[in-house]
């Protein structure tokens, strides 16, 4: 569903991704973990149009992306969320996912706002003002929400559990998985936290200085010594 | 002296209404592309030009001007967003700059086509007086107060209701995340553009029909269009008619009570102190984007 061939991004001296090449199959969970500053965000921004690659290509089913404009990405089918959440201010939360579905799916479906409302625990806040009245879990699930009315076929999720405490971390576990089977979502997930990668994700890329270092089965990645490296030093590996 | 009070904040409020006219163009824009249009008051006071233009050549009532205002000012409104969209870095700075300019030039091509001479209806009917116990008022001056407030209900409810209006209120809010939603920001910019020149079509031919008009006077007519938009807090567009009112108000009071002099100097301390007192203006937006 996506692929991205030899992607590199430099900002000026520096190099943000060098040469990534990454897929994400049809209903297929992949984390995207590495140290900070390793380039995931640039990665998502990249994919969803916000900063133009210096070089490569990225395909999206039979479409190459080039230099598609973000609104015409997302109404494509490519969702995204952003790590801190960006509700639409002055706009209810059943405003914000109604707006997003009239322009990024291109239809109006009631019932499946009600299900996207029901399935990320918004059912009972949805009249609420999405800028001032709702808890950062809440939030973040309105950012699930938002991308999830664009009717995506695939879902970019940056570190949507960072922030959360136990409970909210549990709900959103819970989330992840039922919007996948529910959906039938690719979903490229950013996330610091392994053992939430492991349980959810069936295939792991790791990026380190802009670079994939790994790229495979969350037990198979987790056990690289390059990874291992990346994290904790050469000395531990 | 009561009815001079009186009076004074009849004539304020009706004011106002055409004030708000005016400002809603400035704040639209601004919601939409953080930029301030420096042009605006130009493109109102063309407006006026086409109502006295009608009037004087054709000898009807300066109302008729109203469909020939919107062609004309829409047209150069979105030509304002078309030579802005050629800005590359910096926007909100060098917008300052290029609408500035663009002020300049449309200035000077009122003076070239209706020379500096200062111009007024002459249409009796319109500034027939309309008394109401101890107030009165010119008839334009209640026609156009009500023409405002159908036009503010129009907007209230296209940036409410309507599905371009809430992309527009969703660009204002966040121009980044209103793009992963699906919305093209450049058309509600436009849109934003041409119901910044429709308001500003109706503004003009309202200052025609109860006011003077002379070239330099757009200038002035985007001061008291950026003052009510910081009044009223940039960002919020229902604080606007308020700010529209209140200055409206300190205005006619001023007149009335000191000197007519001091008009434009009242908005400079009435901005001044919402400024000390709430820096976000009267309905300004506290919160940031995340």
């Amino acid at each position: 569903m996506l692929k991205l061939e030899d992607v590199s991004v430099r900002f000026g001296g520096l190099v943000a991704l060098n040469n990534v090449s990454l897929s994400v199959g049809t209903n297929e969970i992949v984390g995207l973990v590495g140290p900070n500053g390793a380039g995931k965000t640039t990665l998502f921004n990249v994919i969803s149009g916000l900063v133009k690659p210096t070089s490569g290509r990225i395909l999206f089913d039979t479409h190459d992306l080039g230099s598609m404009p973000v609104y015409r990405r997302a109404r494509l089918g490519i969702g995204r969320t952003f790590q801190i959440p960006q509700p639409m201010h002055e706009l209810t939360v059943r405003e914000n996912l109604v707006v997003a579905q009239r322009f990024g799916a291109g239809k109006l479906d009631s019932v499946k706002i009600d299900e996207i409302l029901e399935i990320t625990g918004l059912d009972d806040k949805s009249e609420r003002d999405a800028s001032s009245e709702l808890s950062l879990t809440e939030l973040k699930s309105l950012e699930v929400a938002k991308a999830l009315a664009t009717a995506p076929s695939l879902l970019l999720l940056d570190e949507v559990l960072a922030g959360l405490e136990s409970v909210g971390k549990r709900h959103f576990m819970t989330l992840l998985k039922s919007l996948h089977e529910r959906f039938s979502l690719g979903i490229l997930i950013i996330e610091h936290d392994l053992e939430t990668i492991a349980s959810l994700c069936h295939r792991v890329v790791v990026l380190n200085f802009g670079e994939v270092i790994a790229d495979g089965t969350p037990e198979n990645v987790f056990r690289d010594p390059e990874v291992i490296r990346s994290y904790t030093g050469a000395e531990h590996a | 002296m009561i009815e001079l009070v009186l009076q004074a904040l009849y004539s304020g409020f009706l004011q106002g209404g055409s004030y708000a006219l005016i400002a809603f163009g400035l704040a639209l824009v601004f919601g939409t592309l953080k930029i301030i249009n420096l042009a605006h008051g130009e493109l109102v006071l063309l407006s006026a030009y086409i109502a006295y233009t009608v009037e004087s050549r054709m000898d009807v009532n300066p109302v008729f001007a109203i469909p020939f205002a919107l062609v004309l000012v829409c047209l150069c409104s979105v030509l304002v967003y078309y030579l802005l969209s050629f800005i590359r870095k910096d926007r909100e700075l060098n917008s300052l700059i290029l609408t500035y300019g663009i002020a300049i030039v449309l200035t000077n091509a009122l003076l070239m086509i209706w020379s500096a001479d200062v111009r007024a209806t002459t249409s009796p009917w319109l500034q027939e007086a309309l008394v109401f116990g101890p107030l009165a008022s010119m008839r334009s001056e209640l026609i156009f107060f009500l023409v405002s407030l159908i036009l503010m209900g129009a907007l209230w409810w296209w940036l409410a209701r309507s599905w371009y209006g809430r992309a527009v209120r969703a660009v204002a809010s966040n121009r980044e995340a209103a793009k992963l939603m699906g919305i093209d920001p450049r058309l509600t910019e436009i849109l934003s553009f041409v119901v910044a020149g429709i308001l500003a079509s109706f503004a003009g031919v309202a200052l025609f029909s109860y006011g003077v008009i002379h070239p330099p006077l757009g200038e002035a007519l985007t001061l008291k269009a950026f003052t009510i938009t910081v009044l009223a807090g940039l960002g919020s567009i229902p604080g606007v008619m308020l700010g529209s009112i209140l200055l409206g108000l300190a205005e006619a009071l001023t007149v009335t009570f000191a000197s007519s002099a001091l008009q434009d100097l009242v908005g400079m301390i009435l901005l001044l102190i919402v400024l000390f007192v709430l820096p976000n203006g009267l309905f300004g937006v506290t919160g940031g984007r995340g």
